[in-house]
């Protein structure tokens, strides 16, 4: 059974409906590559998996429980974690502390009361390490650079630890190497992790994707390996406009 | 950081060194002097609860002087059964109570008035802030909310004369007895009382701001969405620090009317709740020791000043309020710490300067060693 089904999936913004009968399944293990031109509903989709936003109709089952219903906070618990496009790291708070709030296994109030507030630091140093930001662990966030508050927020994903990641264009502003290494990085989360990915980077997408499912007007147009979807008429279709 | 909670922990005792050496010392161990400065202290610790909800998760609460109150009152009506023996306390005869009220009489016992006193002041808190934060209201409507109940609850009490006393308060209070000792609030050692009990709220304070709770807080306060999505229950800390914060209020409220020998409505005024936001924006809120200090600093100018300037006070305190938010926003705790800053650059800035033309005849050599 697949991880994640989504299953006729709809949502209104005041008659805009900006997903329109979307259904698709994510097996364990796989990168998903969610496709499409702007407006296609490629982020609302991420809301909607993670509990940002509340579908109109249709339904969500993540290892086999309906969620569709559920607070964000309590789909995070049952293991999706979010990067949103926008980095969305705490700049007030140190590089090492934004990771000891991700690293939220026990995310209820006594834990947190009998813990001090870096506490995770043994978890944290290989992750740093990991996303090259070892040096910086004192840091104040907002002292990061841009690309660097970028891999902040993909460390904070891996402290997390979640089982499904949903990631919003995670190379956005990056330089060739930094894809790359995130590619890499991509690559040896799966091994223990599922990932959805929104992203424009074509080269990204044929390094990472496991499979692909193009997205247009709020709902499926295409679905399959990136050799089927480059050869795809309607893929190219609503791309080009013709 | 770690260097962050030696930096708080040397505060500490130094505060704790001036408080509890220093000031006796200062004021010739004077009684008099002292339980006026104890009731500073007390403030301190009022100021320090907001500091909490306020500085920590970034809720204004505005009604802290309602919870201040309940434990205030919680303290004064175990004194003035006290002070009546087995009469019934003298202004519910005005009244016409004709018999003890049933909330009264667990008063009678020191222990209960203690819990009663801490355990009031965190239910009805927590039970607004469940109100509140289920819905996610926040920021400035968190204010508003606060301050509507501040209001309300003030009428409240005010109205319910023959059980509160009404406008006059409650008045003619016997002293304290703890274990056996009759508490001499002209005594030195009622001030040690005050003092222990504020450095052990600082305690408190600072082990919660050092927690994981403490840092899950602070990155609630700047962006409470983003840490729902790393599954915390946003609402149930927010509650339970509101509880806390309450808590601590009330125990400053208990200490006050011990201090000042009667329980007010004023405690309960909107003037007296906003005095305690002054306090701690003046102090800083992001330290808890900061805000307990500013509590003292306002408190020491107001017991000096208010007799020179009697109606301007007032106004000098606004003004006061206004040109600390407009220049320093984190209070004196910012500003120091600014301060020191910018020392360090001023140093560091020097010895490159310095170090400068010794590089110099040597360029070649500085860049192979990068």
């Amino acid at each position: 059974m697949a991880q994640l089904q989504v299953t006729d999936l709809h949502v209104d913004f005041g008659g805009l409906r900006a997903v329109d009968g979307l259904s698709f399944n994510v097996n364990e293990g796989e990168i998903l590559c969610l496709l499409g031109p702007n407006g296609a509903g490629k982020s609302t989709t991420l809301d909607l998996i993670c509990g940002k936003t509340q579908p109109t109709s249709g339904s969500i089952r993540f290892e086999g429980t309906d969620i569709s219903q559920l607070l964000e906070f309590r789909r995070a618990r049952l293991g999706i974690g979010r990067k949103f496009q926008v980095p969305s790291v705490y700049k007030e708070l140190t590089v090492a502390e934004n990771l000891s709030v991700a690293r939220s296994r026990s995310p209820g109030i006594w834990h947190a009361l009998t813990r001090f507030s870096l506490s995770d630091g043994r978890v944290a140093a290989p992750i740093l390490e990991r996303v090259g930001l070892e040096a910086r662990a004192s840091e104040i966030a907002g002292n990061l650079s841009h690309g660097e508050t970028q891999w902040l927020e993909i460390a904070m994903l891996i402290a997390q630890d979640s089982r499904l990641i949903l990631m919003d264009e995670p190379t956005a502003g990056m330089t060739i190497q930094e894809t790359a290494r995130t590619a890499e990085i991509f690559r040896s989360l799966s091994t223990s992790h599922t990932l959805i990915v929104v992203e424009h980077d074509m080269s990204f997408v044929r390094t990472v994707a496991d499979r692909i499912v193009v997205m247009n007007r709020g709902a499926m147009l295409a679905e399959g390996t990136i050799e089927e979807i480059e050869t795809n008429d309607d893929v190219k279709t609503a791309y080009l406009g013709h | 950081m770690t260097t962050k909670l030696f930096y708080d922990l040397f505060a500490l005792a130094v505060f704790a060194v001036v408080i509890v050496v220093g000031v006796p010392f200062l004021m010739g161990f004077d009684g008099f002097e002292l339980n006026t400065f104890a009731r500073y202290l007390a403030l301190g610790i009022v100021s320090l609860a907001l500091a909490l909800s306020w500085g920590s998760a970034g809720l204004l609460n505005l009604g802290q002087a309602a919870t201040f109150g309940m434990g205030s009152y919680a303290m004064a009506m175990h004194l003035k059964l006290k002070a009546s023996g087995d009469a019934l306390p003298d202004f519910m005869g005005w009244n016409n109570v004709p018999e003890l009220p049933l909330i009264w009489i667990p008063f009678h016992s020191l222990g209960f008035t203690l819990l009663a006193g801490l355990l009031v002041p965190a239910f009805v808190g927590g039970l607004i802030a469940m109100f509140m934060f289920r819905a996610r209201i926040a920021g400035v409507f968190v204010a508003i909310i606060t301050l509507a109940f501040l209001v309300a609850f003030q009428l409240v009490v005010i109205e319910q004369q023959g059980i509160t006393g009404g406008q006059n308060g409650l008045t003619g209070l016997a002293p304290l007895s703890l274990l056996g000792w009759s508490v001499d609030t002209y005594d030195v050692s009622f001030y040690y009382l005050v003092a222990g009990c504020l450095m052990a709220a600082i305690t408190v304070g600072l082990y919660l701001t050092h927690s994981k709770f403490g840092l899950i807080l602070r990155a609630i306060r700047e962006d409470a969405d983003r840490t729902r999505f790393f599954g915390y229950n946003v609402a149930n800390y927010q509650t339970v620090i509101f509880c806390i914060s309450a808590a601590l209020a009330g125990w400053a409220g208990m200490l006050y009317t011990l201090v000042l020998e009667f329980a007010s409505p004023t405690y309960m005024s909107v003037s007296f709740s906003l005095a305690i936001v002054i306090w701690c924006a003046v102090g800083g809120r992001d330290s808890v020791i900061a805000a307990a200090i500013g509590a003292i600093i306002v408190n020491l100018l107001e017991g000096r000043l208010s007799d020179v300037f009697v109606e301007g006070w007032n106004l000098m305190l606004g003004v006061i309020f206004v040109l600390v938010v407009m220049f320093i926003p984190r209070g004196l705790h910012g500003l120091i710490g600014d301060l020191w800053k910018a020392l360090n650059n001023q140093s560091h800035k020097q010895r490159a300067n310095e170090a400068e033309p010794k590089l110099q005849p040597q360029p070649v050599k500085s860049g192979q060693e990068k």
